[in-house]
């Protein structure tokens, strides 16, 4: 029977992972994601779960490790936070181009400047371009539930893939949230167990990642990107599944807020779009036109989604929560994305980007009025001031 | 929707039926300053130096009597010289052997 609990998001993370039938969890401790690890040692130990639960020697060990349970056959969880995600960089193309669906949760971490444990994408996003899927949970809920559709979507003989499933430190995953855990039986008909390749076999066996020639290396990358190509039409399958057994209405790239007439709209991903919401409404009560897109796949990147939503709004403000130091925006990530796929649209809004909610930093009310304050300038002036907002450190003239 | 030239094409993820042999193209011991020397008289095959290497040099002969060291592939991290049971392996350098691999002429 499904039954409603309040739970974090890391706890949120565990049960999804319990549901799934893992075969093999791979840990290693850095918070804020280390939650959701002690919550599956708990289960192993418990007898709940029947998993290996391996302690790796650090996240590149870690990674490893889930490199090889996976080419071994076994549905594998791990999951990292900052400066832990970098520290396994290096597995992370080896893992997407042998076609192994690991499934690592990132509950994000500022990287070290010197030290900061508070939120902020650049962990996660600083790796969006290794060939695993990525998208952000805005509540425990979400994360639960993209967990779920991750491992079906990655595991799918025509994808391959594998998925860092994130969420926001602190925010998400340890502020608790309402999550129904649903019936065995309804995630069992959603995610069959996983039939891997080539199980390891001692009468067949095979040799994983092995030296190829320098000549072959691009068809390597060619057969990433061809299955990323078929990576939303999978997308749009698993979640009109989803929806149809668990009762829910997820659209698979875009969630819209209060979109039907706005004018402006935020962008983003993610933990804030919480809060933004919040001040959508305030804002809606002065009379401001605005709404909220949010954004669930980062990779892949909903080109085509953009163009068509987007397009309907006079100007977009693109809230980062993660750097790209001297991009071309100058500031941000997702605007460079943004702004790519607007390129070719027939109508393209005004886009701007905003720099907030990093380093740990809450976006208040007052932050989103001000940014919508900026966006709403740009329409009346028919063109954006700048690329980037530092929210609260701009001088005001 | 892609065409990838017939010499060019590389299998599913790279994965390949495994190597019966081994590649001659590519031998990988010439960084070794050190290499483990077995004492058969001590040695009781528990397999520990099979089951330890990271390079797969130690394995049984064809009767299953004595193990057998890989010269092309050994790195000398001497793994299996700590891991050893019976201190059978010990650690000896390559400048010891006539064709230690730091005489070489020519490098691979």
């Amino acid at each position: 029977m499904a039954k409603e609990v309040l739970i974090s998001g890391c706890a949120a993370a565990a049960q999804a992972v319990k549901y799934s039938r893992v075969d093999v969890i791979c840990s290693y401790p850095i918070r804020p994601y280390t939650a959701i690890m002690m919550e599956l040692a708990k289960m192993v130990a418990n007898g709940e779960l029947d998993a290996e639960f391996i302690h790796g020697e650090g996240e590149h060990a870690q990674l490893s490790v889930c490199y090889g349970a996976s080419a071994a056959g076994a549905r594998v969880f791990t999951g990292s936070s900052g400066v832990g995600v970098t520290y396994a960089f290096e597995t992370y193309s080896p893992i997407s181009g042998g076609r192994y669906p690991v499934q690592m949760a990132i509950a994000d971490r500022a990287l070290d400047p010197p030290g900061d444990f508070g939120s902020e994408h650049t962990d996660a996003m600083s790796c969006r371009d290794q060939g695993w899927l990525m998208g952000w949970a805005e509540t425990p809920q979400e994360v639960f539930d993209n967990h779920l559709i991750n491992y079906r979507v990655g595991e799918d003989r025509r994808i391959m893939l594998p998925q860092f499933v994130c969420h926001d430190g602190y925010f998400v995953s340890h502020i608790p949230g309402k999550v129904i855990l649903p019936d065995q039986s309804q995630v069992d008909e959603f995610l069959p167990l996983y039939k891997p390749l080539h199980p390891l076999d001692p009468k067949h066996p095979v040799s994983h990642g092995p030296q190829i020639r320098p000549d072959q290396g691009a068809i390597m990358d060619l057969q990433r990107a061809a299955a990323f190509l078929e990576v939303p039409k999978v997308i749009r399958e698993a979640i009109d599944d989803f929806n149809r057994i668990f009762g829910r209405d997820y659209r698979p790239f875009l969630d819209e807020y209060r979109t039907e007439d706005a004018e402006i709209v935020f962008f983003l991903q993610g933990a804030h779009a919480r809060t933004a919401r919040f001040a959508v409404n305030h804002l809606r009560e002065k009379g401001l036109k605005i709404g909220l897109v949010k954004l669930r796949f980062v990779r892949p990147f909903p080109t085509e989604e953009i163009q068509e939503c987007l397009s309907r709004f006079k100007a977009v403000g693109v809230i980062e929560t993660s750097t790209s130091y001297g991009g071309a925006m100058k500031g941000g990530n997702l605007i460079h994305e943004v702004r790519a796929a607007l390129y070719d649209a027939p109508e393209r809004p005004l886009t701007t980007s905003f720099m907030a909610g990093l380093g740990g930093d809450v976006i208040t009310i007052e932050d989103f009025s001000w940014m919508a304050e900026k966006l709403a300038k740009a329409v009346k002036a028919g063109k954006v001031e700048k690329y980037v907002y530092w929210v609260g450190f701009e001088l005001e003239e | 929707m892609f065409k990838i030239p017939k010499e060019r094409e590389v299998p599913f993820g790279g994965i390949v039926p495994a190597p019966v042999g081994e590649n001659r193209m590519m031998v990988t011991s010439n960084w070794r300053t050190y290499r483990p020397v077995i004492d058969h008289e001590k040695c009781n095959m528990c397999l520990n130096c099979f089951l330890y290497c990271p390079d797969a040099c130690w394995h049984e002969d064809e009767a299953g009597e004595k193990m057998v060291w890989n010269a092309d592939y050994c790195k000398g991290c001497l793994i299996c010289v700590s891991e050893c049971t019976t201190e059978a392996l010990s650690p000896a350098h390559e400048l010891d052997f006539e064709a230690g691999v730091v005489r070489l002429e020519k490098l691979f």
